[in-house]
């Protein structure tokens, strides 16, 4: 049956039934979607189809959206009262940000502008991060930046040395650094006593 | 005669702030600083590179209250209530320690004893000029020698906050910026910092690994610098033990690390463009390495007056 009903469908598409047979296609809401198709398979073959194929998608967009929960309206919401309301809305803000950090030891964050710093260079030279010039341990004393592998492997030193080198500067840039929020009080209150001594 | 009368209310508190010093300038900020309740939008310039933070600070009940937020990239955020900071990042669990401000915004000697300052540099008032909108009054911080770099800072004339600070090097470039971009003052705390003053931060950390010093000294410091911390601890990250000394003159901070020498060579000079340099001198097996925002010869000095006493 559903062979012969494909068979229709294709005939009436080609225009080779009778008017009472494409009356009954009409009213048969199964066959619409293969008359379209049909239509569609002519078209290719006859070589005229439009540059851009109108898939009949916004019957499924429309869909999908009825169906979608409401996630944009409280957000629509938000922008409408957030100018209005600000003050009122950042203690909850504040209090979610609070909470959601990680579990990583202290050793990973102070650290890290030093690290991001000395690693861009090796793609960047011209990188906005500060750069670093040295001299090295050995040899002249022409200048020669700590990034540039090829200039300090003429001075003999192997890749690991480098690495090895980069790692200690780190460590030492980022010790000085973690120590500033270490010690700021203690630096405070020796000024004080440093005063009243004198 | 009542506009004369007028002009002269408008202008009588510009002609009053006109007598002050230099110093009485750093005074009133110094105590503005560490007194008004505020919120300033800052940004912070090293070489080319730009970071956006807002500061709010106010007093709750009787707890004077601050927080740093920077506004670009992960979250970092700082709290400090009373006495505890506590630094808030993404990627680690919060972390307090005793401290009296939230450091690195301004420089701690700001909000503390100007009179400190006065051992390394001279005060000289300079121009006014118009920054986030208000009349700033610029007064000098001029090394008294060559051993550290320059600054000037901007204050408010009506708050006596501080609208920006510029750290120089020798050849009067700029090294780093901190500039406010909007300055509001507040007559009651704004609700972040009731939230936070309700919050329960974690304890402050025990830094249980940190020994007592050998008896470092130094044959020569430049003046104003002076002592503030030694102790034994394990380097961040790759945990080598080394001796610490910190140094400071009230606005650079210096560390000086003494460890055993490694086989790898280590650079002897390095200077960042933000004017951070660091030396290591080599003393026997041992290396010394100085680290700040002063001229690299004024480290490579320090580290080879250090002496044991």
């Amino acid at each position: 049956m559903v062979k012969s009903s494909q068979e229709w469908v294709s005939a009436a598409v080609d225009g080779e039934v009778d008017d009472q047979t494409l009356a009954q296609l009409a009213s048969d809401v199964d066959s619409h979607q293969e008359w379209q198709r049909y239509h569609m398979i002519g078209d290719t073959m006859r070589g005229e189809l439009p540059a851009a194929i109108d898939l009949d998608i916004t019957a499924s967009i429309a869909a999908a959206i009825a169906l979608e929960p409401t996630i944009m309206a409280p957000k629509a919401k938000m922008s409408e009262q957030g100018a209005a309301v600000v003050t009122a809305s950042k203690p909850s803000n504040v209090v979610s940000l609070f909470k959601q950090f990680g579990q990583y030891a202290i050793a990973a964050s102070v650290a890290l502008v030093a690290i991001v710093g000395v690693q861009s260079y090796d793609q960047d030279p011209e990188s906005p991060l500060p750069v670093f010039n040295t001299r090295p341990l050995v040899g002249t004393m022409s200048p020669v930046s700590l990034q540039t592998g090829p200039v300090v492997n003429q001075q003999g030193y192997t890749n690991e040395q480098v690495l090895e080198q980069r790692r200690r500067v780190n460590a030492y840039i980022q010790d000085h650094m973690l120590q500033q929020r270490l010690n700021p009080s203690v630096e405070a209150q020796k000024a004080n006593t440093a005063d009243v001594n004198q | 005669m009542r506009i004369i009368l007028l002009a002269l209310l408008i202008f009588s508190p510009l002609s009053h702030s006109e007598e002050l010093s230099a110093k009485e300038w750093l005074t009133h900020m110094s105590q503005a600083l560490s007194e008004k309740q505020f919120k300033a939008s800052i940004i912070q310039v090293q070489a080319d590179h730009v970071r956006p933070l807002v500061f709010v600070q106010g007093l709750v009940g009787e707890q004077h209250i601050s927080y740093v937020e920077y506004l670009n990239g992960p979250p970092k955020n700082a709290v400090k209530v009373g006495n505890k900071v506590t630094f808030l990042e993404h990627d680690q669990p919060p972390y307090s320690v005793t401290a009296n401000l939230i450091q690195g915004v301004w420089p701690a000697s700001l909000s503390g004893n100007i009179t400190k300052l006065e051992q390394g540099y001279q005060f000289v008032l300079g121009g006014r000029s118009r920054i986030a909108g208000r009349a700033g009054q610029m007064i000098r911080f001029i090394a008294k020698d060559e051993h550290r770099y320059d600054a000037q800072i901007w204050v408010d004339m009506e708050t006596y906050l501080p609208l920006r600070y510029d750290t120089l090097n020798r050849d009067k470039q700029l090294l780093e910026q901190t500039m406010v971009i909007e300055l509001v003052e507040f007559i009651e705390s704004p609700s972040i910092l009731v939230e936070a003053s309700k919050h329960k931060w974690p304890e402050v950390i025990n830094q249980a690994d940190r020994k007592d010093a050998q008896d470092w000294q130094f044959t020569w410091l430049p003046e104003g610098f002076n002592m503030v911390v030694s102790d034994n601890h394990r380097l961040i990250g790759i945990h080598e033990p080394v001796e610490y000394i910190a140094l400071s003159d009230g606005l650079a901070n210096i560390s000086v690390y003494v460890a055993r020498t490694t086989e790898g060579p280590m650079p002897e000079e390095l200077v960042t463009r933000n004017g951070l340099s660091m030396v290591v001198e080599k003393v026997g097996n041992a290396e010394v390495v100085a680290i700040g925002k002063v001229p690299s010869a004024t480290l490579e000095r320090i580290a080879r007056s250090l002496a044991l006493k």
